[in-house]
């Protein structure tokens, strides 16, 4: 039996959302509420999908929500061209169910049609293998119009046991080495080389982004990790006539000696240091890495020197949403977080920097996991918050919006900021 | 809604013809533009490409997608032939073949241009706004809407 034809009989969370808040769009409260709840995908969906045409999960850096490594659509593109970044999720979790009507994809909640989805589409160069053999897929992977460089797939802050609580990096390298051979380390000029490649598809990509784990290293700490970075942009430049290029590098939080030659040496527009979650005590708690080596307040300074070198609405800075409400040490109401979380925001927006969030995913290789992330309505709220900062501050997003990235509810909702420039 | 696809598709093959697209922004005003890549799909629904993310159109597309407001096409041919049609936008395409194809076209028309979305609409509603035609119907069913002078008799 399809799993789309149980009835619901109670009103759906999600119209009960766009009833309360009519300034947010229901395809944005139905992207947030998949992501926060996850999907399943039923047989009949997964009949659909085609690895010729379309991409399959495995290629990215953090797991899925159900631990497995199987061909899975890889994420969903909703009607207004914005993308649902999610993973699978158990059936028990009470995930969204993608099944067909009609014969296309759609959402189903409790046996309701909800949207029409589409998978994302599989670009040309995951057909071909780089001059070393390699399938390009496993180099340099795609969003609808975005190029992934996952360069380093470790990150050094596990090797003392420091690594970030809700965290699965680790977990997924060793499952990506056994079973999907994807190379934990990248050589540059092979990135540069499949770049190459995927730029022949005409109107297919409109930026380039790149992400790590941490590598501690280097004459100063962290200089290993941008000296990594400086030689793969500067291979992927190597693609382009202009010197600097649409892009988008979520980093450590270097300090502005490390920010100046990231922005002078390579065609690196844009610059995003994920500080994970706006409250020092819990920054402490879940971050022990980002904490021994840089610290919550020096994390933010940074964040704002960057500023001086990418320019106001080029740098930003990520929250995993959720985590500051989990278990014991969380804040005791979702009040609460929301005030501290957005007034840590409006601060770093006086400065010039953006805070965008994911919704929190729990996986199950992590210290977290076991927790439940927050409601859909704390998740709207603190959507529309960011996006009003954003407003109040005159910060552009669009090296993070749904073109360049996809996952951020928010920036999302920023595709209708003023354009203040004209 | 009549099925006027062909009356559409007849007026999309005239070489004369021109489109435009009215939308409304967020305090509901209408704003027309020029829409030189209309035509229809195999749906029967209209496709309207946009070149520029930040464009009014685009971005009271968006705002009808996300808030069901409505949107208008407009196309005059030859013969002074015009149709408007309101409907919804549907869905916009920013990827896959179908973007790949239209990104294609347009860049051989225009030369070094961009591709942000192709909109699909969904028209519910069709109108024949030709002046002959629409001067025929008023005059039947609006008698008192006439100038008395156009009925006098014409002395020379």
């Amino acid at each position: 039996m399809s799993l789309a034809l149980v009835k619901m009989s109670r009103p759906s969370p999600v119209d009960e959302l766009a009833a309360r808040y009519p300034d947010v769009p229901r395809l944005i409260i139905v992207k947030t509420d998949v992501q926060r709840r996850g999907v399943h995908y039923a047989e009949n969906a997964l009949g659909l999908l085609d690895e010729r045409l379309h991409q399959t999960t495995g290629t990215h850096i953090f797991g899925a929500r159900d631990g497995k490594i199987a061909a899975r659509p890889e994420s969903l593109l909703l009607r207004d061209g914005s993308s649902i970044i999610t993973t699978p999720t158990p059936l028990e979790e009470n995930p969204y169910v993608v099944d067909l009507r009609d014969g296309q994809p759609w959402l189903f909640d409790e046996g309701v049609p909800m949207e029409q989805v589409d998978y994302w589409p599989a670009p040309a160069f995951y057909a071909k293998t780089s001059s070393s053999g390699v399938p390009m897929k496993n180099i340099v992977s795609a969003r609808p119009q975005r190029l992934n460089i996952f360069p380093y797939r470790y990150c050094t802050f596990w090797n003392n046991g420091k690594g970030c609580s809700f965290c699965d990096i680790v977990e997924q390298l060793k499952k990506g080495n056994k079973e999907l051979q994807i190379p934990a380390k990248l050589d540059p000029v092979e990135v540069g080389e499949v770049v190459g490649e995927a730029l022949k598809e005409p109107g297919r990509f409109s930026s380039v982004f790149l992400t790590s784990g941490s590598i501690v290293g280097g004459t100063r700490p962290f200089d290993d990790e941008v000296d990594y970075y400086i030689a793969i942009l500067k291979e992927v430049g190597k693609n382009f006539r202009t010197f600097k290029y649409p892009s988008q590098m979520i980093g450590t939080a270097f300090d502005k000696e490390q920010l100046r030659r990231l922005y002078a040496e390579t065609g690196l527009t844009s610059f995003t240091s994920d500080i994970e979650v706006l409250d020092e005590e819990l920054f402490n708690r879940y971050c022990p890495g980002k904490t021994e080596w840089i610290g919550y307040q020096e994390w933010k300074r940074r964040l704002v020197d960057a500023v001086d070198i990418f320019g106001r609405g080029r740098v930003n800075t990520g929250l995993v949403a959720g985590i500051e409400l989990a278990g014991p040490h969380g804040f005791r109401s979702e009040d609460e977080a929301l005030e501290k979380t957005l007034s840590e925001a409006e601060e770093l927006a006086r400065q010039g920097v953006s805070t965008v969030f994911i919704v929190w995913s729990p996986r199950p290789d992590t210290p977290l996991g076991k927790y439940r992330n927050a409601s859909l309505d704390y998740y709207i709220r603190l959507a529309r918050g960011l996006h009003a900062l954003r407003v109040k501050y005159r910060l552009p997003i669009d090296h993070d919006s749904y073109r360049n990235c996809g996952n951020h509810p928010d920036s999302d909702l920023s595709r209708l900021l003023p354009l203040w420039e004209e | 809604m009549p099925d006027v696809r062909n009356e559409i598709v007849t007026l999309l093959n005239d070489s004369a013809m021109v489109a435009s697209i009215a939308t409304l922004d967020e305090n509901g005003v209408p704003r027309s533009a020029p829409s030189p890549f209309l035509r229809l799909d195999e749906k029967g629904r209209l496709v309207h490409l946009e070149l520029l993310e930040t464009s009014t159109t685009h971005r009271n597309l968006l705002r009808s997608i996300w808030f069901g407001r409505p949107v208008s096409i407009t196309l005059t041919g030859s013969g002074d032939r015009v149709l408007v049609v309101s409907g919804q936008p549907h869905k916009a395409h920013v990827s896959g073949p179908l973007f790949s194809d239209y990104y294609r076209e347009v860049r051989a028309r225009l030369g070094d241009a961009d591709l942000v979305a192709v909109w699909l609409i969904e028209p519910d509603q069709v109108s024949d706004e030709t002046y002959l035609v629409r001067k025929e119907r008023e005059e039947e069913l609006y008698p008192f809407h006439r100038h008395l002078d156009r009925l006098a008799v014409q002395n020379s």
